[in-house]
């Protein structure tokens, strides 16, 4: 059934966007123990710095993006540097600061941006047609640059020594604090990279859909339910839970319409808990 | 104890300062209240409403004054962000019947109607709302006005028109899960089976972003057309771009809010688009656009959306007409009984009747004419204006 | 001041002066409606003890240091069950209050049973899942709930014959709810602060210790929505109807806001975070689009400077000394951090 071919196809796509998403996600729950409330402003950060790149100075895309990401990381940066630091023991606070930063620069854009979508469009047109079967070109060039984003995470976090060095206060800070490894550095880095991750996905994705000020709403509640699936702290979970999301929320919305669709997703992350109570590839979690 | 006390006092200093501070006024002034969302998704149509009230307010005092009482007055236009939310167009209404306000414009969202309708009423303030709700107004409240026709007004003489123009066998209507959705998609549902088209609804999750699943389900029964309803801009231009990525060769239409441009944009310019008919909420001549970008610019504003910077313009005349000839801008209920008896005549807006009784069982909304605007074959006819009047 | 409250704390156990504090300014609150007719005085009270019963759930849960984002389901919950009892002709004081209080809690225990087993952040998200299940149900059972346009014109509620429907009754009402929710959540944190320590400090201890932790985070639970139904109460109450846009996620952040920046150590804190956020909201309201940032730059701006929230500002004579950062953080404390 073609349907059933484009659902697929769609929800791959999707997939891949709510990985790129999840995982800086995950990565910040899982080294800093913060819940980043201003995910969704990144995402929506790296989409604006995106377009004035593009519209404002005139430079081609893959500068906009990268302008982006990196705009976005050292952001990320400062802000866990002066503002998170203080208070990074203390889970409630630093999710209230990150709520705080994402009012902000939700404010900021409008008042820089207006209120209404802006007009950015990928530099990639044409669609690709098999029947009743479809693939924009733009998407498959977001979808091949998620997947290798995620590979070059992978890579940072498996098979480099600032990978490992994060990987390891992720599982035991007092330890790896005392065995010389320094948070000073690492946390506003870890930050950076998450915060950097969602830019870049916000820098790639809104072209093909829109940008305005209130996309980031929907961000977090879909990084929450990924990031609780997968199990909080597994960068294989994410990426996994990502996928399973992407396609659930497909078909579900395709069979069902596009309410029901919603409402199934959310069950079907409670039904897992129920299950399994620390998600699908989840460890032991330290407190809220 | 000290810093316990501080906190207080800083709280009820705030609070105060609002109550205070503009009891302070020497000269006589007519106070009109805006409410709307200043912030969130619908922030553009709060801030709009803010900006048209302030350029009628601006009419009257570069004219040195608003006569009011036999006075000349100085018109000032008080503010306050509801949020979309009925409990801070709630608060919004409380705060504004403490600083003697009593003529309300707005508001706009419909949870914000529902919940200024009641504490207005309790207030004695006068409120003109401007949303598609089925109980919009209505006879238990005497004060609540309707700016804007409502889809009872519009919904028929619009789809007749897009029937006559275009070959409408089938349609979807595709809307947001909230009352904002509801409220217009289930009259035009009605109104396009009316006239014997097969019709169905989709609604979404409001807050998605990637429309793709919601278009392949449309796509899967093959529709003619497809109305975007009352689906926010940004939503709109989404579902079009990726509907027309999907293959849909058919009709588009819009029976909701302003979103022209963002949709053309979307789809990569008119032609693109193919076929598109769309609802003005209010009709304002190409010639009145001119005045209308000169006096926001006059101001200083951000240009916003015209029609909807006309229509709170519009509500704001009329607002400040009723005060002035019920001598104050605070007693409602006087302003009501002078606006009702108000010939519906606006520079910009043009002639228009007082409609609402078939609707809402009262007659107190400004039927000006809406516009349908037409692009056929890549080519865009204008809007051409369609009265409305009691059905 | 002191000898008075002194006397009474000694009939209670562990009634702390910051539970008997945060009761008697909540009465004063009666004081309002009978001295002044201001409606943005009436409006801004009755906000700011919505949010304060609201403020109260979440500091219950916190209590056992379990984070509920749920409480908007829970506040719906409560409003709508009173909203249709009185649209059917239920409209006496008490047994609103009733229902307002039972049905929440009786449709937390089975779902406590299924999600209190999660721990720390699981909960916090799960519960965050729970909103939104709920929201879509409101939507798509428009036969009960109204769908997107709730249930307007609900009736006042009427006490002893009298319709409680005038500006002045309606806050007396609120200032009803908002006493009755203080009593009883002052009674649950009192009553088991050992059981809801022991639980927050350390659960797998606990309950190696034999403490039956499930039976304690249930009762917590129930009485925390009971609450958060009573919340709902006062707030379609107020708006005379029963609607979706006032249960959104968003609300649910704020009320959790209001009990952190306010403090989690005494119940003085939902309070004061209550008063001093809903006034600032009220104010930046007037600034248009610029309000979400103001609101967001005074949260950091509070949780930067006050460490324990606004109500640990002050030295300890109010309420029980605060809750101990947690033990591995006091241990392993970073070289070069103050903390």
């Amino acid at each position: 059934m073609e349907t059933a071919v484009s659902a697929g196809i769609i929800g791959i796509g999707l997939g891949a966007q709510y990985a790129l998403l999840s995982l800086g996600f995950t990565l910040i729950y899982g080294i800093l123990g913060v819940i980043n409330f201003s995910h969704g402003g990144f995402y929506m950060l790296g989409g604006y710095v995106a377009f004035a790149v593009v519209s404002k100075l005139g430079l081609p895309y893959p500068v906009a993006v990268i302008a982006a990401t990196l705009g976005c990381a050292g952001l990320g940066a400062l802000f866990e540097l002066l503002v998170l630091e203080r208070h990074i023991d203390d889970h409630l606070a630093t999710m209230m600061l990150t709520m705080g930063l994402y009012l902000v620069m939700g404010t900021v854009l409008v008042l820089a941006f207006g209120t209404e979508p802006v007009e950015f469009h990928s530099p990639v047109s044409g669609v690709w047609r098999s029947g009743r079967i479809y693939v924009p070109y733009a998407n498959l060039v977001v979808l091949c640059a998620c997947l290798a984003a995620i590979a070059g995470i992978y890579v940072l976090l498996y098979k480099s020594n600032l990978g490992r060095a994060l990987r390891a206060l992720a599982d035991d800070r007092p330890v790896a604090t005392a065995l010389g490894l320094p948070p000073k550095i690492l946390f506003p880095a870890a930050f950076g990279v998450a915060t950097g991750l969602a830019g870049f996905t916000g820098a790639l994705v809104t072209p093909i859909l829109s940008l305005h000020p209130h996309i980031g709403d929907s961000i977090l509640t879909i990084s929450f339910m990924i990031v609780i699936l997968g199990g909080l702290g597994s960068v294989v979970g994410a990426a996994v839970a990502a996928f399973v999301v992407g396609l659930v929320e497909a078909y579900s919305s395709i069979y069902l319409g596009g309410s029901i669709g919603a409402l199934t997703l959310f069950l079907l992350v409670l039904a897992t808990l129920v299950v399994r109570s620390t998600g699908l590839f989840g460890r032991q979690v330290r407190a809220a | 104890m000290a810093r316990l006390y501080c906190a207080a006092m800083v709280a009820s200093v705030l609070a105060l300062t609002q109550i205070c501070s503009d009891a302070n006024a020497q000269e006589c002034e007519a106070k009109v209240g805006v409410v709307g969302p200043m912030s969130g998704g619908a922030a553009l149509w709060g801030i709009s409403a803010r900006n048209g009230t302030e350029i009628a307010a601006s009419e009257y005092n570069q004219a040195g004054g608003l006569p009011m009482g036999g006075k000349k007055c100085k018109v000032v236009v008080v503010s306050y962000d509801s949020k979309y939310s009925a409990e801070g167009a709630a608060a919004a209404a409380n705060n504004l019947a403490s600083q003697d306000v009593s003529v309300i414009v707005g508001p706009l969202g419909s949870p914000e109607a529902t919940g200024i309708k009641p504490v207005a009423e309790r207030n004695k303030q006068v409120t003109m709302n401007v949303v598609y709700a089925k109980d919009a107004i209505g006879p238990q409240w005497p004060l609540a006005f309707h700016a804007v026709p409502g889809p009872g007004a519009w919904a028929k003489p619009v789809v007749k028109m897009a029937k006559e123009k275009f070959d409408l066998k089938s349609i979807v209507v595709v809307a947001p899960n909230d009352q904002g959705g509801t409220d217009t998609a289930t009259v035009a549902v009605d109104t396009y089976r009316g006239e014997g088209i097969d019709t169905k609804e989709e609604y979404y999750q409001r807050g998605t972003t990637n429309f793709a699943p919601i278009v392949a389900r449309i796509m899967r029964s093959d529709p003619t057309a497809i109305d975007l309803c009352t689906s926010p801009p940004g939503d709109a231009a989404t579902l079009v771009k990726q509907l027309l990525e999907a293959g849909f060769k058919g009709i588009f239409g819009r029976l909701g809010g302003a979103a022209t441009n963002e949709i053309i944009r979307a789809a990569g310019g008119i032609e693109s688009l193919g076929n598109f008919y769309w609802l003005e909420s209010v009709n304002v001549d190409p010639a009145r656009l001119e005045a209308i970008v000169s006096a926001q610019k006059g101001l200083g504003q951000s240009p916003g959306d015209s029609t909807v910077v006309a229509i709170f313009a519009a509500s704001g005349r009329l607002a400040m007409k009723a005060i002035s000839n019920a001598g104050t801008s605070s007693d409602g209920v006087k302003v009501a009984q002078e606006l009702r008896k108000l010939p519906l005549d606006d520079p910009w807006l043009a002639k228009g009747d007082w409609t609402g009784m078939s609707a809402y069982g009262i007659r107190q909304e400004f039927g000006f004419p809406v516009g349908m605007g037409l692009i056929v074959n890549g080519k865009n006819l204008g809007v051409t204006p369609i009265s409305v009047a009691d059905q | 001041m002191r000898i008075k409250v002194s006397s009474v704390a000694r009939a209670f156990e562990f009634v702390g002066r910051g539970e008997v504090a945060t009761i008697v300014v909540l009465a004063l609150a009666f004081v309002v409606p009978f001295t002044t007719s201001s409606p943005l005085v009436f409006s801004l009270t009755n906000q700011i003890l919505i949010a304060t019963i609201a403020a109260f759930s979440v500091y219950i849960m916190l209590r056992m240091d379990l984070l509920s984002f749920a409480l908007p389901a829970f506040m719906a919950l409560g409003g709508y069950a009173i909203a249709v009892a009185a649209k059917a002709g239920i409209t006496n004081l008490v047994a609103l209050l009733l229902i307002s209080f039972a049905v929440p809690a009786l449709v937390a225990l089975p779902l406590g049973s299924l999600v209190l087993r999660l721990r720390g952040t699981y909960f916090v998200l799960v519960t965050f899942a729970f909103n939104e299940v709920l929201q879509l149900l409101l939507f798509e059972m428009p036969a009960i709930t109204g769908g997107s346009n709730g249930i307007a014109g609900v009736p006042a509620s009427t006490f002893l014959g009298m319709v409680l429907s005038s500006n002045q009754a309606v806050l007396f009402v609120t200032c009803v709810i908002g006493v009755l929710a203080a009593i009883i959540t002052a009674g649950v944190t009192a009553f088991y602060r050992r059981e809801f320590a022991a639980i927050s400090e350390n659960e797998t201890l606990a309950t190696s210790l034999g403490l039956v932790t499930r039976r304690y985070k249930t009762i917590g639970l129930a009485v925390s929505t009971g609450v958060a139904g009573l919340a709902g109460f006062a707030l379609v109450n107020m708006l005379l109807t029963a609607h979706p846009s006032s249960f959104s996620t968003l609300s649910g952040f704020s009320y959790i806001v209001f009990a952190i920046v306010g403090g989690r150590a005494s119940m003085m804190g939902p309070l004061l975070g209550a008063a001093v956020l809903t006034t600032a909201t009220l104010f930046f309201s007037s600034k248009g689009e610029y309000s979400p940032a103001l609101y967001g730059m005074l949260v950091i701006a509070v949780v930067m400077l006050a460490r324990n929230g606004i109500a640990g500002i002050r030295l300890p004579s109010l309420g029980r000394p605060h809750v101990e950062p947690r033990a591995d953080a006091q241990l392993f404390k970073r070289a070069g951090n103050t903390t």
